[in-house]
């Protein structure tokens, strides 16, 4: 199984993508190819993403059963921990942490 | 929405959480602090906050210039994943989620088959019986077993160190000095301690003691080393040894990636939850009582067979339920 997700993409790549695969949602794709039809629906996506973010997933055999790729976010990669892959995400959490940041201080009340 | 609808959340549910065989073995973490944001479990990242799942993890490694909060603790317990965390020194100092498991049954089957000497001689010759191609001879004692166990693991580092061109000289590992141990010996302790840690994970899941070795003895975590000891051969020699041969750099990580995609192409979790159940002659199906319900008062003994608890015996009505909650 294969899952893209393309956010601010051009209409037209959103079109093409729904001819190999299910939009269960907006910008959401769900479908059953074989890893060569899903390489060459990741490369069309990144080609024709222009300023828009598309995201991949799809069952591999390694641990976690799936492997994921980005394209085109600044703000999100993909991380691997000898083996298995997770998402970075550079929230304001992770800002507050870099260097130059003086984090405000506050209670950590719960 | 407005932010006073506060979301209130139950009680964890066992039958949520997947089980160890299901789940994803080990995480190492290192450099990093480990705390709760909107009750995801993340962790900081040169790259951005990472969120682990930690519910399907087996056990997290946590490495040196780790800081974990006392939320992330809770919630890594209420999840059943085990935390260990390893020094750079190889040193491991153990703790502890309370596992999935809350009925003691599987806890009382280890403690009988200990305390019987004939019943812990069966345990530990199947043990052995585990390790080797051929089951050893009936009529072997012990210590002929222990030597020829001897042989087979230095055996399996001289095959290792001809297939991988890597010159071995001995397992030898200073717990004082890390770095004075050659990059093999370090390998393998690092990998060791990826299974040693699933093993911690695959016990306390099952609902066993680490305490109470068969083969081991003596130490809190006798039983942890019992059953990493089934796997050490097959699953960290050879992956330590090609780690080596491969480049000089950042061994540690690339053992721990070769153990991983070992463990998964070897299926070893499901397979160490299927040997510890059946060294411990345990039914592997065998149904959790208190799943559903983990307050629920547990029975209390009787010779002839437990009786119910949580009832007040003896009162002027026989059956009616003692006032006080358990736990």
């Amino acid at each position: 199984m294969v899952v893209i997700v393309l956010e601010s993409t051009p209409p037209s790549l959103k079109g093409e993508l729904s001819r190999w695969m299910v939009e269960v949602t907006t910008g959401v794709y769900a479908g059953r190819v074989n890893a060569l039809v899903r390489d060459l629906l990741w490369e069309k996506c990144v080609q024709h993403a222009r300023r828009g973010r598309c995201y991949q997933v799809y069952r591999t055999n390694a641990e976690q059963g799936f492997a994921i790729r980005m394209h085109g976010d600044a703000l999100r990669s993909v991380v691997d921990f000898d083996g298995l892959e997770f998402v970075a995400a550079k929230n304001a959490q992770w800002a507050e942490s870099q260097p130059g940041n003086t984090p405000e201080k506050h209670d950590n009340v719960t | 929405m407005a932010e006073s609808q506060r979301v209130i959340w139950r009680k964890q549910n066992l039958r949520e959480l997947p089980k160890f065989r299901d789940g994803l073995s080990y995480l190492y973490l290192e450099h990093t602090r480990v705390e709760v944001q909107d009750r995801a479990i993340a962790c900081l990242h040169v790259q951005g906050m990472v969120d682990v799942p930690v519910a399907a993890l087996g056990v997290l490694l946590l490495g040196p210039g780790t800081t974990v909060t006392h939320a992330a603790m809770r919630a890594l317990a209420d999840s059943g994943c085990s935390v260990v965390w390893v020094g750079e020194d190889g040193t491991r100092c153990y703790a502890s989620g309370t596992g999935e498991a809350r009925s003691s049954k599987r806890l009382q089957q280890q403690v009988r088959l200990w305390t019987d000497d004939e019943a812990r001689l069966r345990v530990v010759r199947e043990m052995y019986a585990l390790r080797f191609s051929k089951r050893p001879a009936k009529h072997l004692t012990l210590r002929q077993i222990r030597g020829m166990e001897g042989a087979r693991v230095r055996d399996t580092y001289a095959r290792a160190s001809e297939q991988s061109g890597v010159p071995w000289s001995g397992r030898d590992y200073q717990r004082e000095s890390w770095k004075a141990a050659d990059p093999v010996n370090r390998a393998i302790s690092s990998g060791n301690a990826c299974l040693y840690g699933l093993a911690h994970a695959a016990i306390l899941s099952g609902g066993y003691s680490p305490a109470l070795g068969f083969i081991h003895t003596g130490k809190q975590l006798s039983f942890v080393y019992d059953i990493a000891d089934l796997y050490k051969t097959e699953m960290v020699v050879p992956a330590a040894f090609q780690a080596v041969s491969e480049l000089p750099e950042n061994i540690e990580s690339r053992v721990r990636a070769k153990v991983r995609a070992e463990i998964t192409r070897t299926r070893l979790l499901e397979r160490m939850v299927n040997d510890l159940h059946a060294l411990m002659e345990a039914d592997p199906e065998g149904e959790d009582p208190f799943e559903a319900d983990e307050a629920r008062p547990g029975d209390l003994w009787d010779p002839e067979g437990d009786v119910e608890g949580g009832v007040a015996y003896g009162g002027d009505r026989v059956g009616e339920h003692a006032a006080e909650p358990e736990g």
